[in-house]
């Protein structure tokens, strides 16, 4: 297996929501696993092994992909302080339409100080920070559900 | 009436896949809440959407009704369904659902308050011209009105929690002394434990069997029985094993019992599926005790010899259609057993045992159907019920599903928590059980047999 080949291989599974892709072609096999972000390579046989002619067959590649769960994120927990919602509902980024988001990236919050709002059942429940610090990441967007534990926030 | 398009689960475990199977078939997507004990649990992943309602602890997640409400607003669901246990008796809940345009699957919640309260219940079948166990009225006044009571129906009585269910809390005097001596403490237990402190007095009866009715009402007036599930093998009011039909009823038995329950059935315009509770006497005289207001544990021993999937129906029928089954298209054909297999170690008074599922071979072949959520690496949480999978049969006659029942337990693996199955063998072999003379009390006997025996 060349490089090239390799290089998009590693491509893919980045830019993909595949968590897992092991590739076997003739002797070589080569097993492509997402973790920390970014796509680590394993490879189970001499990959850069120069091809021989006596080794060389035209073997269709055998293609085994683990898909991500539809209902997870795939992405592990970034780092950082992670805000996560303590109820069921729709995340809304301010206390009504128009009006400013309550934190935005890069702001500065205290601990207790409301970072959004989710609404159930026609309620509204603002949500305070449990830490202090600086917003560094939302990840969800505005309207979007959410459920219990789900991550909203993360505060450097 | 078009069936639903999505409907939410709020239910966990083996019944939170039932429904899912149910829903499946049916091309209605499904959406499974859950704890985060249930996170990993494969159940969940097989649903078609799932949404986290709260940390483990039940009045956090399965009994948070405005999680569940909101989990289905955000999912689009049309309906509930409550599976048992948790909120599906919860009359206030179906009141929440209807009001936020949710249809809760099951009968209305007047139905479910009414034969929710023992002592209104009692008197609605009683109005009805259903049988009732012998009792006080309604709930006792004082000590006097009891003992009164108790002297002219004749010792032993049974001091029953009216607020109650599920066989808690309840105390049996043989004389006026232990009456005496019961009274208050029964009282303030009921109110522990239920927060009501109202007690029934009712006879007890020493040696009768617990058979109970399945029934099935649509909204548009058609209602039918299936027929009984005898329910007497039970430790401490727990079924531990079910079966269909009951050893004790016959053919003519089964009619009139069938006629009771669907006069209760109409006299509270239920709806939807449902069981008449009654208790047996040598003497063929039956008892109305309780109703439950939704689906059953042992539904699958009905299925297995009626051919009739239970909770399709509940789908279809909470969705208006008609019942399209008739009284005399259900046939009892042979007989299922089942055998509840709890995380619960039989040799420690059934201590729960918690821990992974390190290895899960479940059992096969002809007339074998396992409902389950195990699988190998499955985490078995310490917050619920212990039920791990309910093991059934159906065989031609009943000395043949034993002997099936017998087989598909012995093959059955479960490795990594204790489980109930090496009592379940033992009370399978047993003469009595054997004999189908079994009543409500005989397990403890054959407990007490098999503990001393190991001694």
């Amino acid at each position: 297996m060349d490089l090239r080949k390799l290089k998009t291989l590693i491509d893919l599974v980045a830019e993909s929501g595949i968590a897992e892709l092991e590739i076997t072609e003739g002797d070589d096999k080569v097993r492509i696993v997402k973790s920390s972000g970014t796509p680590q390579t394993s490879h189970v046989s001499h990959v850069y092994a120069a091809p021989t002619a006596t080794t060389q067959t035209a073997v269709p590649a055998q293609i085994a992909v683990a898909a991500a769960s539809p209902t997870e994120a795939l992405a592990p927990m970034p780092e950082g302080k992670i805000v996560k919602s303590p109820m069921v509902g729709t995340f809304y980024r301010s206390s009504s339409p128009g009006a400013e988001p309550f934190a935005s990236l890069g702001s500065t919050v205290a601990e207790g100080q409301t970072l959004c709002v989710i609404e159930a059942m026609k309620l509204m429940n603002e949500i305070p920070s449990e830490f202090a610090g600086v917003v560094k990441e939302i990840l969800v967007e505005n309207g979007e559900p959410v459920e219990f534990g789900q991550p909203l926030f993360v505060l450097a | 009436m078009a069936l639903f398009e999505k409907v939410l689960i709020a239910n966990r475990g083996e019944i939170a896949l039932r429904i899912q199977r149910a829903c499946r078939e049916l091309g209605i997507k499904t959406v499974v809440v859950h704890s985060e004990a249930d996170t990993d649990a494969k159940y969940v992943k097989l649903a078609d959407e799932s949404v986290c309602i709260g940390p483990a602890p039940s009045p956090k997640s399965y009994l948070n009704q405005s999680a569940l409400i909101s989990a289905a607003l955000i999912t689009g669901c049309e309906a509930i369904h409550p599976g048992y246990g948790f909120l599906s008796e919860n009359a206030y809940f179906a009141e929440i659902c209807a009001q936020y345009g949710i249809t809760f699957i099951g009968p209305s919640p007047d139905a479910i308050r009414l034969m929710g309260d023992k002592i209104e219940g009692r008197n609605t079948m009683r109005a009805a011209g259903v049988p009732i166990v012998p009792g006080s009225d309604g709930e006792l006044q004082s000590l006097e009105e009891a003992v009164e009571l108790a002297n002219s129906m004749g010792y032993p009585i049974l001091l029953k929690p009216a607020g109650g269910g599920g066989g808690r809390g309840m105390r049996v005097a043989n004389d006026e002394a232990e009456l005496n001596r019961y009274y208050l403490t029964a009282k303030s237990e009921a109110e522990a434990a239920f927060g009501n402190g109202a007690l029934l007095l009712e006879k007890y009866l020493p040696k009768v069997r617990h058979v109970e009715i399945q029934v099935l009402a649509d909204s548009h007036g058609h209602s039918i029985h299936l027929g009984e599930r005898d329910c007497s093998s039970q430790r401490r009011h727990q079924k531990i094993v079910e079966e269909a039909p009951s050893p004790a009823v016959s053919p003519e038995l089964r009619a009139r019992m069938g006629e009771a329950a669907l006069k209760g059935v109409r006299a509270i315009n239920y709806v939807n599926a449902g069981t008449m509770e009654f208790l047996l006497d040598p003497d063929g005289n039956f008892y109305f005790i309780e109703m439950n207001t939704r689906i059953q544990v042992e539904h699958p021993v009905t299925e297995l010899v009626t051919g009739i999937d239970l909770v399709r129906w509940q789908l279809r029928i909470a969705s208006g259609e008609h019942l399209t089954v008739q009284q005399s298209d259900v046939q009892i054909r042979g007989h299922a057993i089942e055998c509840r297999v709890n995380a619960e170690d039989p040799e420690r008074d059934f201590m729960p045992s918690v821990g992974e599922i390190q290895y899960y071979l479940p059992p096969g072949g002809p007339g074998v159907r396992v409902d389950s959520h195990l699988y190998p690496g499955y985490m078995v949480p310490g917050n619920y019920d212990s039920l791990l999978a309910k093991m059934l049969v159906w065989a031609p006659n009943r000395e043949e599903a034993i002997a099936r029942m017998k087989r598909a337990l012995t093959e059955t693996v479960i490795h990594g928590v204790k489980t109930t199955i090496p009592f379940q063998l033992v009370l399978l072999d047993d003469d009595v059980f054997v004999d189908g003379e079994m009543s409500t009390r005989y397990v403890a006997e054959i407990m007490s047999k098999w503990m001393a025996s190991k001694a």
